[in-house]
């Protein structure tokens, strides 16, 4: 700066002494030595002249050299700092990649187990096309119909002691019968000893009758041993009757008893069962909600990790932009070479370069001055979609 | 059996995105890293459909779909763009090429969903 500013005072310096010796010249010398006084003054202002034009194309080439080095060193910067900010650019790009695909591949496992895990509960609420409140309805039907088997057989083994108990009546006639049977007998033997009695008296004429009246009494006889063997008989009988019977009403009571054990043992499994079932049913319906729930945040999550798409594509078309500015500082350093003209550094030609690899809006808003700091862009909807 | 569906984009994260998605569905997916990469994979097994990115290294997505609908087994495959890209030019270039829809990302899922029911072969 400084020798810029020596420069142009000795310039002015020796232009102005020229130009006063000139002028002085001509006014001191014109009366006495005439047109010799232009000349002198001419020759004065000629050697001003080249004094200037000298200096000039010293300081020309000093500017030359100085304007060269700082382009070469421009273009080492670029060369030096380019790479690394490209590498730098490309390796969070190819890192934020991988993460997010990561990232995705880790919701995808999410949604292929939550698939499943309703997959099977739905499978295990239904089987065979049948879900659990049908299978509880078709076993409750089933286990009512056991109870109600159990229950007529109950009855019929009713039935059958109240016949017992009427066989009772009939070893109590029998009985009735068998004493009348030695009644009968001992009549018997009353009227054949009253006929030996009065064959006897009859003498030799009774002797047949009186053979008679004998086995009269050996048939009255028979008849009364007989008669109490039927009452012996009728006896034990109606005795392992009464006992059956009553062995049949302990048993009846008993069956009674286990029978009311059983109804309430399957009214409480079914109670369990139908808890069980509704919890079942229930938990199925809340892991189907949750599960559809889930699915829907996964599906937003989705939507908010194309973020990287974008992110990805903005940031190379930073990079390829980058990489485009060393030659770019090239062509401006041939340029000068060619022209030796120092031209003004043009942005313009780089970001219209950067412009045209824009491929979406807000590429283009930022491009334009838009600074957004909002979220992601909301993903297409539906009318968003053109259908060609 | 399940539908295919190839999905082409230079982002595995994307890829990813869309798989869930389809697969959610019901569908089978294929990947293609790019343009090149997916024809290369297609060699002429049933596609039912294909979701493409535009933008992508080696072959890019409206290039792919013109070679894609050059193949005889998949001249009636439908082709949904899915990209960044929402300029009208891109858009017809898109629909010269042979693609059926644009998408515009970022995407709903179920908006995806919707183009592929709507275009997916029988």
């Amino acid at each position: 700066m400084s020798t810029n500013t020596d420069f142009d005072s000795s310039i002015v310096v020796t232009v102005g002494l020229a130009v006063a010796g000139a002028l002085g010249t001509v006014l001191a010398g014109w009366s006495r030595w005439g047109w010799y006084t232009l000349l002198w003054a001419a020759l004065l202002l000629a050697v001003a002249v080249w004094s200037v034009l000298r200096h000039g194309a010293g300081q020309s080439g000093a500017s030359d050299s100085s304007v060269e080095q700082y382009l070469q060193s421009r273009e080492q910067f670029g060369d030096a700092v380019m790479p690394v900010w490209c590498r730098h650019i490309e390796n969070s790009r190819s890192q934020m990649e991988e993460a997010v695909a990561d990232l995705a591949g880790r919701f995808s496992n999410i949604v292929d187990r939550l698939d499943t895990a309703v997959h099977v509960s739905s499978h295990d609420d239904t089987r065979d096309g049948q879900s659990m409140t049908e299978i509880f309805t078709r076993s409750e039907t089933q286990l009512g119909s056991v109870v109600t088997s159990m229950k007529s057989a109950f009855s019929s083994k009713q039935a059958m002691l109240s016949q017992i108990k009427d066989l009772e009546r009939f070893t109590r006639e029998l009985r009735e019968m068998a004493e009348g049977v030695a009644s009968i007998a001992a009549q018997t033997n009353l009227l054949a000893l009253n006929a030996a009695i009065e064959a006897a008296r009859a003498g030799p004429a009774g002797r047949g009758f009186a053979v008679v009246a004998q086995e009269v009494r050996h048939l009255s006889s028979r008849s009364a041993e007989t008669g109490k063997n039927i009452s012996n008989r009728v006896g034990l009988i109606a005795s392992a009757i009464l006992a059956a019977s009553e062995a049949a009403e302990r048993t009846a009571a008993q069956e009674d008893r286990s029978m009311q054990s059983a109804e309430a043992m399957i009214e409480g499994v079914l109670h369990d069962f139908r808890a069980m079932t509704d919890a079942l049913v229930a938990s199925s319906e809340q892991l189907k909600q949750e599960s559809i729930g889930i699915q829907g945040e996964v599906g937003e999550a989705l939507v908010q990790l194309q973020f990287q798409d974008r992110v990805s594509q903005v940031l190379a078309h930073v990079r390829e932009n980058i990489e485009a500015l060393p030659m770019l500082l090239r062509e401006h350093r041939d340029r000068y070479h060619a022209a030796q003209i120092l031209e003004p550094m043009d942005a313009q030609p780089l970001l219209r370069e950067l412009q045209k690899t824009y491929a979406m809006a807000e590429e283009h808003a930022v491009h334009g001055g838009s600074s957004r700091t909002g979220s992601a862009p909301a993903a297409a909807s539906v009318d968003e979609i053109t259908f060609f | 059996m399940a539908k295919t569906i190839m999905v082409v984009d230079d982002s595995a994260s994307l890829r990813q995105v869309v798989g869930i998605a389809l697969k959610g569905a019901g569908y089978d997916v294929i990947e293609g890293r790019d343009g090149v990469d997916a024809l290369s994979k297609c060699t002429g097994q049933k596609i039912h459909l294909v979701v493409c990115d535009v933008n992508m290294p080696n072959m890019d997505g409206i290039t792919f779909v013109r070679e894609f609908k050059a193949l005889p087994n998949y001249r009636f495959t439908p082709v949904i763009m899915l990209t960044t890209e929402s300029q009208e030019s891109k858009k017809e270039e898109g629909k010269a090429a042979g693609a059926k829809a644009w998408v515009v990302k970022p995407f709903k899922p179920e908006v995806l969903l919707g183009a592929v029911a709507k275009l997916v072969l029988p």
